[in-house]
């Protein structure tokens, strides 16, 4: 593919505004809460786009589109139902006890609500998380310009990881979050024409579903399976996913996703940055409108560049050197075929604003979470605000630094996808357990969650090694065999939940519990909620239901 | 507190302008697969957006001052 001037001078108007941006930031940064916090004052509107966009980086793009090409429709449960019940959840309910509280970070809630060991065990592992996906979304990103425009790996992922770095370190979190919301728009600007161009010339969803269906068939499965996301549900050997009915709504559906969207702080810090706590509440139930339909653009080019190829009309799937096809490439050769000059610049520069909002937000969470959680709980506790500001803005600098290490790494490894799960299941599916207990129930204990959460995590990696799939795990032996990847981590992460929610239980009935009057804040039943007032549109309940009514309609659509 | 309409609406104005201006004078500028002058349309779209963007920091602004 070749970029003509046009497309360049797109790609740099789009990094002239973002940083920009940043600058015209820089100076409302005077206290560390400013920095890493955006002293909580940013309009609902921006907090819910930005929720949704640090979600949405390039191997998330990359990845759903190829898995729309793999697995059709079905695809789009990673939105629907692996996403929209969580966010609500977090929203309505979770969202009163994490602004309420004042703390800083989704760490420093268990902090107050347990105690300092289940903070640090969370802090640290969210830190190395977080660092790592930065990192694996540099190295889809620096591999891709490298196979598709033939830029240098090196230079395109160390400048944009410079420009990340200027625009985090002028504005912080301030600056992340409303860069997101650009970025979001942008990513909306560049991908949504590809989706209609493609569709409309596979001859429709009408068309994509007969040629689709002629492939299927011919496969040995339903010919309807890659346009219908419930049918096919019943036995994991009856879809291309290879998951069936519970897996999906138990693993994906509520652990996983729960575990994703109500704990991780990446997301969750963006509804903190809010300017009230009406705000606050409303950033994941507003987010959840643009959340819905998003895979019509991201997972339907996917599915539309499967029927393409089997036209004749001079579109084929890209091959890796090995003759197999490679659908991370799905996204990018659609693209050229279908963007002219101009257009495909603002397609790639939607790209590239992908990764850098997805890495931003990994940047501005890490940040927080090692300056108040890490730093101030062990390095040093009493210093002046001041200092704190200066340690963040440093931060920003190792993170950026690290995020670049990891995506070297990440070059040794081909299935990124696969280990982002992987690192997923073990370290978040049992979270959501923890969290569930300790704001639903004051009898909850320190002990209990700190033993709760490593059992679940040992019990993720114990699954894993002793199961097999698609010829991966089982390093200690083979008790069952899954039929795909995918099913074997929604099953991983089943279990991890279910052990840290039993080990939680059973641990805080032995230990003694903590006085009602520490719990004031954290808890339900000790925590005054607050009553809504205003417009039905300034509700967090009335948005929910008519969420939930969109959401019903998605679903039996494409059922 | 920077209004970000201000921003976000000239950052579509300009690629509005820009994708516009390809596709009013280089409407031969075409993609293999797509017959469409994909430029003209989405050029058109942003720039609506870009504007309607600024018009609504603008009533802001006004109706703050």
């Amino acid at each position: 593919m070749k970029l003509a001037p046009v497309d360049y001078t797109i790609l740099a108007v789009y990094f002239a505004f973002v940083l920009g941006i940043g600058w015209m930031l820089r100076k409302k940064m005077s206290t560390s809460g400013d920095f890493l916090l955006s002293g909580r004052s940013v309009p609902v509107w921006i907090t819910s786009l930005a929720f949704i966009a640090a979600n949405l980086g390039a191997q998330e793009l990359v990845g759903m589109s190829a898995s729309g090409a793999k697995y059709g429709i079905m695809t789009a449960h990673f939105y629907w139902i692996g996403a929209i019940p969580a966010i609500l959840f977090v929203g309505i309910f979770m969202m009163p006890f994490y602004y309420g509280s004042k703390a800083r970070s989704v760490p420093e809630y268990l902090k107050m609500r347990y105690d300092e060991k289940t903070r640090t065990y969370n802090a640290f592992s969210f830190a190395v998380m977080t660092i790592f996906s930065s990192g694996i979304s540099m190295y889809a990103l620096g591999k891709l310009l490298q196979l598709v425009l033939g830029w240098d790996f090196s230079v395109s992922i160390l400048v944009s990881a410079a420009i990340v770095l200027v625009y985090t370190f002028l504005g912080g979190l301030t600056s992340a979050i409303y860069n997101e919301v650009l970025q979001f728009l942008l990513i909306v600007a560049g991908f949504s024409p590809l989706a209609m161009l493609a569709v409309a010339k596979a001859g429709g969803w009408h068309g994509i579903q007969t040629r689709l269906g002629a492939m299927t068939l011919a496969g040995g499965m339903s010919g309807k399976v890659m346009t219908h996301a419930w049918t096919y549900m019943g036995s994991p050997h009856s879809n291309p996913m290879g998951v069936e009915l519970f897996g999906l709504v138990a693993g994906l559906g509520f652990v996983l996703s729960f575990g994703y969207w109500c704990t991780n702080f990446l997301v969750v810090q963006r509804a903190m940055a809010a300017d009230s706590m009406n705000s606050a509440r409303r950033t994941p139930l507003i987010g959840a409108f643009p959340k819905m339909f998003l895979p019509f653009i991201v997972i339907v080019p996917g599915i539309a560049a499967v029927a393409l190829a089997k036209m004749n009309v001079g579109y084929s799937i890209p091959l890796d050197p090995n003759g197999a096809p490679n659908y991370n490439l799905v996204i990018t050769t659609l693209m050229a075929k279908f963007y002219p000059a101009g257009m495909l610049g603002v397609g790639l520069t939607g790209l590239v604003a992908s990764f850098m909002s997805g890495m931003a937000g990994n940047v501005t969470a890490f940040n927080t979470v090692w300056t108040y959680d890490i730093y101030q709980t062990y390095i040093r506790r009493n210093a002046p605000d001041r200092h704190y500001l200066n340690v963040g803005r440093a931060t920003t600098v190792v993170g950026v630094l690290l995020s670049i290490g990891a995506a070297y790494v990440a070059t040794r490894y081909d299935n990124i996808m696969d280990l982002l799960q992987l690192v997923f299941g073990f370290v978040n599916a049992p979270l959501f357990a923890t969290f569930l207990l300790g704001m639903f129930w004051k009898r909850g204990t320190g002990h209990a969650a700190f033993s709760g959460l490593v059992t679940g995590t040992v019990a993720a990696s114990l699954t894993w090694c002793l199961t097999v799939a698609e010829g991966k795990g089982g390093i200690l032996g083979t008790v069952y065999t899954f039929p795909s990847a995918m099913a074997q981590s929604f099953w991983i992460a089943l279990v991890a939940f279910t052990s840290c929610f039993l080990v939680t239980l059973v641990v805080s009935l032995a230990t003694k519990p903590r006085p009602e009057k520490d719990l004031e804040g954290l808890v339900y039943g000790l925590t005054k909620i607050p009553e809504d007032r205003g417009s039905w549109y300034q509700r967090p309940a009335p948005l929910a239901v008519i969420i939930i009514a969109i959401l019903l309609i998605l679903n039996f659509w494409f059922a | 507190m920077l209004d970000l309409r201000v921003p976000s609406g000239w950052f579509f104005t300009v690629l509005g302008l820009i994708l516009l201006g390809m596709g009013i004078f280089a409407p031969e500028t075409r993609a293999a697969l797509s017959d469409a002058n994909v430029n003209l349309y989405s050029g058109l779209a942003m720039l609506v957006f870009g504007l309607f963007m600024l018009l609504m920091a603008w009533r802001a602004s006004r109706r703050a001052s």
